[in-house]
């Protein structure tokens, strides 16, 4: 057993290798990010023997402790928890960061600069293995901001593009609001359990927890952009590709979830608490994926799609069911990165064009991207026996046994449908019909690094749901019997979005909008949020701290009350004095009302 | 503690006898010489002061600030390099003597054992800063921001004066060691009411709370770099050390007394801080951060728990380190620039790609990310605070969301974006300014490692 934690311990340690080296070698290296992609690829393929023995020996958990520093009753320690959710998370996130690391060789291959770029995601990818693996909430914390502050990096690493740094600064900004309810949920912990440590406060199992699971959900919403908190996400499409396909779709907003699955022992006892969740999940993923249907943008509409799957996971978790929102981050990383990857290689072979209205007639030019954009497609709707499948059917069965609020269900009900619907659209307007895109683009595949890449992460799309589903034991107990047309239900609903999704395009495809309704420009204009959101409390907040902190408070009021009335006080007496009146009478009525004064103050002394 | 004080005080012969092209290389090497022998204080052996004589002594507390007094004056003398070197010689040596007068006076004040004596030499550090200000400052302005800051600070401690004496006449000793086991609660009484305005006062000006603190953007923004990021990261630091040492023995009156001047700080934080993100003048930016970190300290001070003096403690230091940093930075830009104009100096990551990963370090440790001393600090306080009241947590962390976008507004409008065509041939970043960052940045990157040494004597 030994081995176990040694082998998980060195399979995180390889990692920081070359951020090591880089220290030591000054000069320019222009392999250096053919050792990064080596180096995951290394730690993943060590990871997996830890896992594959932790699933063989069906442990619970191994908790590593270092002692860090003792202040008054509280330990820190340096605590690496490896249970189930962080010994199946390792290898599947290596899995996928290796072949965007091998993607992001070819997508950026001409960037000067591509040594830093492999040095940023290689530390994103620790502070994303850091936030998994930790056992308490200040080493949680640090890979919680560490993501964080990462994706400002990443998202603006065009930084000579205003709406990169608009977008990193956004994505910083909501995330940050977020932190308010970590930071408060730390507070409360450590009033009143005394401890950070999860397993010391799942045992202490404190009483009324509405407080700090409010602030953790905050958190949550934050940093897996659920509703509310959810416009950074879209707008981080402002990053390169690889950026999204690492950020926003298999790591980063999944943390936000993660920290859910990994409080749910507090959780499950909550009902308010749940329903809570459920409403904000369902609230996502229905919203996100009405943003999506009218979205041009193909990297916006994957996003809004990973938007609409992380509502799907809150959902789940919800309604009670870690293990199965576990379930869905790990299926979900696989096909969603090969989506980017995959729009990644069609936005560069088309000249950098995003819009899926120019695109068109790909499956002649680009047959593998084709062919994998669909899987991917059809994987992320749930067809049975791909990857999602797996995931998605369980989740919407539970769901549906279920007797929780039934308004959530029927949203998440007519998301998952409309998951069809924008998978369809993609498929429709990038992939058939005719070219819509400029005759003289050079579209080129045939890049091993591509290929390689996208198809690893194919394999993974189409048997990594079922490897890992089956390799678990089932931790809750899942529904047994069903009525038919409940079991039938997910699979129902995503055949109707197709079906409607795909007549509606035939249909309308050679019709022009004339006018545009008021529910296109609601789904178009993102439910009109950004529009208010973003223009109203920073105009309000910003004038604030310009006309009221600023001029009013600082520079008329403390300055007139304090220095500047006393220089005038001054300034008034001293002419008052110094310039003679030859008033007789005021100057010995003056010295009368002193003496009789300090006559007074003399004798009340006594 | 003769040991520190002599060879910093021999700091100004070796100046003025030094040659015409010694003086800095001279001066800086052997300050940093004197603070490395000062990091000796920082191995407390045991929960007892370390008590060299009648006259000065060193506890956990005062430890890590006199380091910190003792660390910067070489950085000083690095920083300034620039800014005198169209100066005559005789100029240059009489600033380094100013510098060396006030690191001297630092060191006596942050180990004196009476109060009184501290008093004293509180009021002596007015006297070589406002020199600096006044005398090598750019612009007119530096005249009334020199008066701002005297004045503000002048009518602060005076009371504190006749403060100390009653306290004399009561207890019969001003001596820090001898007070801590004066354990006698102060009569309720409307003059013990006045005594703890006193005492506090002098402190909360030179911290400064908030309705106090205009003399602080203004002395930033006129002094030189030197006293920038003297002011920032010393003598506000005094104030907090002050606060610290002073309300042991003012007890029971800090329990009902704090009430308004920790709405003030609550308040006055966020409004500092929404002020930064209005600022067009970089120097002031991170002056009005300044006050509103050290809102923070106040905060943890008055709050009087274990926890919240171990983050003030902490935040004092952290601060510290962040705050001249982030002055040297913007003194390296001003000095190609020729302007504290933020919008004058975009897009330099271009430019100077060194200089902007010091930027972003700044940046993110001012912004307190983790693991570095500044989260710890503010996590304390913010904890703290939170079991004082649930509902300060609004206010901090509204705080901390604003501080984060202040700082990376900072960091992006200076770095980011496309570099404009008036700063096309502006000089590379010299070796000094990098290892001027770098000796800012690596203790606050050590002390993340163990920060215990900085966590004051309530640990």
């Amino acid at each position: 057993m030994n081995m176990f934690s040694s082998l998980m311990l060195a399979s995180l340690s390889v990692l920081t290798l070359p951020i090591m080296l880089s220290i030591l070698n000054t000069h320019k290296n222009s392999t250096y990010p053919h050792h990064v992609k080596n180096i995951i690829s290394y730690a993943f393929i060590t990871s997996l023997i830890p896992t594959m023995m932790f699933i063989h020996s069906g442990q619970e958990t191994i908790i590593s402790n270092w002692h860090w520093m003792t202040m008054q009753t509280l330990k820190l320690s340096l605590s690496f928890k490896l249970d189930y959710f962080s010994m199946i998370f390792v290898p599947v996130a290596l899995f996928v960061t290796w072949s965007i690391m091998e993607f992001s060789l070819w997508y950026m291959h001409s960037d000067p600069y591509i040594t830093r770029f492999f040095k940023y995601l290689l530390t994103f990818l620790i502070t994303m293995m850091i936030l998994v693996t930790a056992n308490n909430l200040f080493q949680l914390f640090i890979g919680w901001e560490g993501v964080g502050i990462m994706s400002f990096l990443l998202i603006g690493w065009w930084y000579g593009r205003t709406d990169a740094n608009t977008a990193a600064l956004q994505a910083i900004l909501y995330n940050r609001i977020g932190d308010i309810g970590f930071i408060m949920a730390m507070a409360w912990f450590l009033s009143n359990t005394n401890t950070w440590d999860l397993q010391q406060i799942f045992m202490l199992d404190p009483n009324l927890t509405n407080l700090p699971l409010l602030g953790l959900l905050l958190a949550a919403t934050g940093k897996s952009a659920q509703f509310g908190l959810h416009p950074w996400l879209p707008s981080a499409m402002e990053g390169p590709t690889p950026v999204s396909a690492l950020l926003h779709s298999s790591t980063m907003v999944v943390a936000g979830v993660f920290l859910l699955i990994r409080f749910h022992p507090l959780m499950e006892n909550n009902k308010t608490i749940q329903s809570l969740t459920l409403c904000l999940g369902a609230i996502t993923t229905l919203f996100t994926a009405i943003c999506a249907l009218t979205q041009n943008d193909i990297k916006k509409i994957i996003a809004f799609s990973t938007s609409s799957q992380l509502g799907l996971m809150i959902v789940t978790i919800g309604i009670n069911q870690p293990y199965l929102a576990f379930l869905h981050i790990c299926t979900h990383a696989f096909f969603k990165a090969m989506l980017f990857m995959c729009s990644g290689s069609i936005i560069h072979s088309l000249n950098d064009e995003q819009d899926i209205r120019k695109m068109g007639g790909l499956f002649n030019a680009m047959p593998f991207t084709t062919t994998s954009l669909i899987i991917g497609s059809l994987a992320l709707t749930g067809m049975p026996f791909l990857t999602g499948f797996y995931s998605k059917d369980l989740i919407i069965e539970t769901a549906n046994t279920s007797y929780t609020n039934a308004w959530a269900l029927l949203m998440t009900l007519i998301a998952t449908s409309l998951t069809a619907v924008y998978s369809t659209r993609i498929i429709f307007f990038a992939l058939l019909g005719q070219p819509r895109f400029l005759p003289l683009t050079s579209i080129n595949e045939n890049n091993p690094f591509l290929i390689n890449s996208i198809k690893r992460l194919l394999i993974g799309s189409i048997f990594a749901g079922f490897f890992i589903s089956n390799n678990i034991y089932p931790t809750t107990i899942p529904e047994m019997t069903m009525p038919i047309y409940m079991k039938l239900t997910a699979l129902a609903v995503t055949i109707l979005g197709f079906t409607l999704a795909l007549e509606l395009s035939l249909i309308t495809h050679n019709l022009k909008l004339e006018h545009s309704t008021n529910v296109f420009k609601f789904s178009n204009l993102l439910g009109y949020y950004p529009t208010i959101m973003h223009r109203l409390p920073p105009l309000a907040n910003l004038s604030m701290s310009q006309k009221s902190a600023s001029l009013l408070l600082d520079s008329i009021w403390l300055e007139n009350i304090l220095p500047k009335s006393i220089s005038q006080f001054q300034m008034k007496t001293s002419i008052l004095i110094s310039t003679q009146k030859g008033q007789i009478k005021l100057y010995f009525l003056s010295f009368l009302i002193t003496l009789t004064l300090s006559m007074l103050l003399f004798n009340l002394h006594e | 503690m003769l040991k520190i004080i002599i060879p910093t005080i021999m700091l100004m012969p070796l100046t003025w006898l030094s040659k015409k092209n010694m003086i800095w290389i001279n001066t800086t090497t052997y300050s940093l010489l004197i603070s490395l022998i000062s990091l000796s204080l920082l191995n407390q052996p045991s929960n007892n002061s370390l008590n060299f004589s009648l006259m000065f002594f060193s506890d956990p507390l005062s430890a890590p600030l006199l380091v910190l007094t003792t660390w910067l004056l070489p950085l000083m003398l690095m920083a300034s390099q620039h800014h005198l070197s169209k100066e005559p010689l005789i100029r240059k040596k009489l600033y380094i003597t100013m510098l060396t007068m006030l690191q001297t006076l630092l060191i006596m004040t942050f180990t004196a054992t009476e109060l009184i004596s501290f008093y004293i030499l509180f009021e002596a550090t007015l006297v070589p800063t406002l020199i600096i200000i006044t005398r090598w400052g750019n612009q007119t302005e530096r005249l009334n921001a020199g008066l701002y800051f005297l004045f503000y600070t002048l009518m602060g401690s005076l009371p504190l004066l006749v403060a100390l004496i009653s306290i004399q006449n009561l207890t019969g000793s001003l001596n820090f060691l001898l007070i801590q086991y004066w354990n006698q609660a102060l009569p309720d009484s409307w003059s013990n009411i006045f005594l703890w305005l006193a005492c506090m006062m002098a402190f909360m000006v030179k911290m400064p709370l908030y309705g106090l603190h205009l003399w602080l953007p203004k002395a930033h923004v006129e002094a030189p770099i030197a006293g920038s990021m003297v002011l920032a990261a010393i003598l506000l630091k005094l104030g907090g050390y002050g606060m610290l040492r002073i309300t042991t023995m003012l007890n029971p009156q800090t329990s009902f007394m704090a009430y308004p001047f920790l709405m003030l700080s609550l308040w006055g934080m966020i409004m500092t801080s929404s002020i930064c993100l209005r600022q067009t003048d970089l120097k002031s930016l991170i002056a009005y951060s300044s006050v509103s970190h050290m809102a923070l300290v106040i905060v943890a001070v008055l709050i009087q728990t274990p926890w919240s003096y171990m983050g003030a403690t902490a935040l004092m230091i952290a601060h510290g380190l962040t705050s001249s940093m982030l002055f040297c930075l913007a003194n390296s830009n001003y000095e190609r620039t020729h302007s504290r104009t933020m919008i004058l100096a975009r897009g330099l990551q271009t430019l100077l790609p060194l200089m902007a990963a010091w930027w972003l370090l700044a940046s993110l440790t001012n912004l307190a990310l983790p693991p570095s001393i500044n989260l710890i600090g503010e996590l304390f306080v913010v904890m703290s605070s939170f079991s004082w009241s649930n509902i300060t947590i609004i206010l901090m962390g509204t705080n901390i969301t604003i501080t984060a976008l202040y700082s990376l507004y900072m960091l992006i409008t200076t770095q980011r974006g496309k570099y404009t065509h008036h700063i096309n041939s502006i000089k590379p970043s010299f070796t000094r300014e990098n290892a001027l960052m770098a000796l800012h940045m690596t203790p606050l990157l050590l002390l993340s490692l163990n920060p215990k040494i900085i966590l004051g004597f309530t640990y």
